[in-house]
């Protein structure tokens, strides 16, 4: 970028040099400042409300009570055993997702790379339409699909290979349906890009070398992959952790997630310091967990790149 | 040899059933549109246009129809500018504060909708903004402001900057140089950009589900609500809807760029 100023003069490029700087700088802080202040007004101000009803009393005519300090809001989301119920099916339900996902993602994104011409481009189509999809859709179209009188029922039914309906929707299995459903376009589009830049060469290398197909995905295009693996993968956590679509639409009584029970605490029960430490809770739980998979993934990779 | 084969009929199977998976879900949504009757099955018994019929009639749903236009609109245009001028700023800086800001604007993304949808219920409640066009965009630009801002940062990122120089050096102002160097050669990437934030808002409900009320709730929102009241066809209409403009805005984006390159930019 220096390019122009150092065909100047000498002595003038010296004077000219950090004056352009300068005014670079301010007119690019200048350009930043919108976002910068769209991100403080609308994401971190209301966070750090969220922060200070979090620790408010509750009250029994209001949301909360105003002015007031008390931490009786996380005492009640800690000790309680819905809450914890509640915690570990989120946490637990974000961790299958996630498993599913990463494993299927792997192999299409896989078959994305191989693929050419009218067929990458078919199966980079389907990834896109349904990552521009609604919620909603995706995942009200399991209804009529895995319900119990449903069309998956209806053709095993017909085919005599079960003798009763399956209970897939509503219930647990549905929820996972519909939830890797969501977030499989995001992790097939994050480890497609890594991809992407990939040396082909490689891999035949190791087949040259008697590496077995499996094998040699295994252990050449899986390691390479990692850092697209991590990122499918902590998106598909932290957005299976925080559902509420396809566990109020898909799930059963028993399918409670955290976001469904603050939506609950918020709207139903008007305790917002019970939903927002709940909230506040959930958060940290995340980011520690996102962080401790991106540690453990990392590792892995890193193992296996050595092996 | 042999084995080969076995693996290779083993991998194609597999990723076309994935491709089935994910397609036929759309496809349930589409073609149970076109059911005559007021059950939702798959495949119908009998098709007819009554839902169709029956869509343009209600006032109701054409009222959340302009809802998430007018929505859709504001969020497109917020986030475009708030991303284009910081992506923009961020190309000329050396990087201080730019790298603060690729976390700070992303972080939306990961935390719960239902969460931020609270939050900002609250916050908006408190400065007066409750059950407004604004309060809505605004939330949505949340999401949809990443989106164009990491479009820009990689268009920008294969712009040739010298041109600007130049342009600097032969004596155009800020204002010109931009216009005439920098936007001819980066439009694609803005009205991708804006593009897919329209179709961010289009989609998200969440976040709009606390936010709006009886006379601003956008399509997904009533689509949501309508649902866990009643399973008929009437939400198939409107989702297909919703899955053309998307196409639409898919080929669209695609002529702009190529598909391959918009689907980069939404990993």
């Amino acid at each position: 970028m220096s390019d122009t100023a150092s065909s100047l003069p000498g002595g003038l490029e010296r004077v000219w040099e950090p004056l352009r700087e300068r005014s670079r700088s301010k007119r690019s802080l200048l350009l930043m400042l919108p976002l910068v202040a769209f991100e403080l007004l609308i994401f971190l101000a209301p966070f750090l409300i969220l922060l200070r009803i979090s620790v408010a009393e509750g009250a029994s005519a209001s949301a909360f009570a105003e002015g007031t300090w008390s931490l009786g809001a996380y005492a009640n989301v800690f000790t309680s055993d819905l809450f914890r119920s509640i915690v570990v099916y989120s946490f637990l339900m974000g961790l299958a997702v996630t498993v599913i996902t990463v494993a299927v993602a792997l192999l299409y994104a896989y078959a994305i790379w191989r693929a050419e011409g009218l067929i990458k481009s078919a199966l980079l189509f389907s990834v896109v339409l349904p990552l521009l999809t609604t919620l909603v859709i995706k995942t009200y179209a399991f209804v009529p699909l895995l319900a119990p009188s449903g069309t998956l029922n209806d053709v095993l039914l017909s085919l005599n290979l079960i003798s009763s309906p399956l209970q897939i929707v509503p219930g647990t299995a549905g929820v996972i349906v519909g939830q890797v459903y969501i977030v499989l376009p995001y992790a097939v589009l994050a480890i497609y890009s890594v991809m992407a830049t990939m040396d082909w060469g490689i891999v035949e290398a190791a087949r040259d070398l008697g590496a077995s197909r499996p094998r040699s995905f295994l252990e050449v295009v899986v390691p390479q992959a990692m850092p697209g693996i991590i990122v499918g993968a902590v998106v598909s956590f932290a957005w299976s952790v925080g559902a509420y679509a396809a566990p109020a639409l898909l799930g059963g009584g028993r399918d409670q997630t955290f976001a469904i029970q603050v939506e609950e605490q918020m709207l139903t029960g008007f305790r917002w310091p019970t939903a927002t430490a709940l909230s506040v809770v959930m958060i940290l739980a995340m980011v520690v967990s996102v962080a401790l998979l991106f540690a453990a993934l990392n590792r892995f990779g890193g193992e296996f790149e050595y092996a | 040899m042999h084995r080969e084969t076995v693996e290779n009929v083993a991998f194609r199977a597999g990723y076309l059933s994935i491709m089935a998976c994910l397609l036929l879900p759309l496809v349930v949504v589409v073609v149970t549109s076109f059911s005559a009757s007021g059950q939702l099955a798959f495949p119908p018994e009998n098709y007819s246009l009554v839902w169709y019929r029956e869509f343009f009639a209600s006032d109701l749903w054409l009222q959340a129809f302009d809802n998430s236009i007018v929505v859709g609109f504001g969020t497109t245009a917020l986030a475009t500018t708030l991303g284009v001028t910081a992506a923009f700023g961020q190309e000329l800086d050396d990087g201080r504060l730019g790298s603060l800001l690729a976390p700070l604007v992303l972080l939306p993304l990961l935390i719960p909708p239902v969460i931020l949808g609270i939050t900002l219920l609250v916050y908006f409640n408190e400065i007066g903004l409750r059950a407004t066009y604004t309060s809505i965009i605004l939330a949505h630009a949340l999401w949809a402001t990443p989106l164009v801002y990491f479009v820009m940062r990689s268009v920008f990122s294969r712009f040739d900057w010298q041109q600007l120089d130049a342009a600097r050096d032969l004596g155009a102002g800020p204002i010109s140089s931009f216009a005439h160097v920098v936007l001819p050669n980066v439009k694609h990437g803005i009205f991708v950009g804006a593009l897919l934030a329209f179709i961010v808002s289009l989609q998200e409900f969440v976040m709009a589900l606390f936010l709006s009320s009886h006379g601003t709730r956008t399509i997904p929102v009533l689509a949501w609500s309508e649902l866990r009241q009643s399973l008929d066809p009437m939400v198939s209409v409107v989702s297909t809807f919703l899955i053309l403009i998307s196409l639409l805005a898919l080929a669209l984006a695609t002529l702009a760029t190529n598909l391959e390159w918009v689907s980069k930019q939404l990993s």
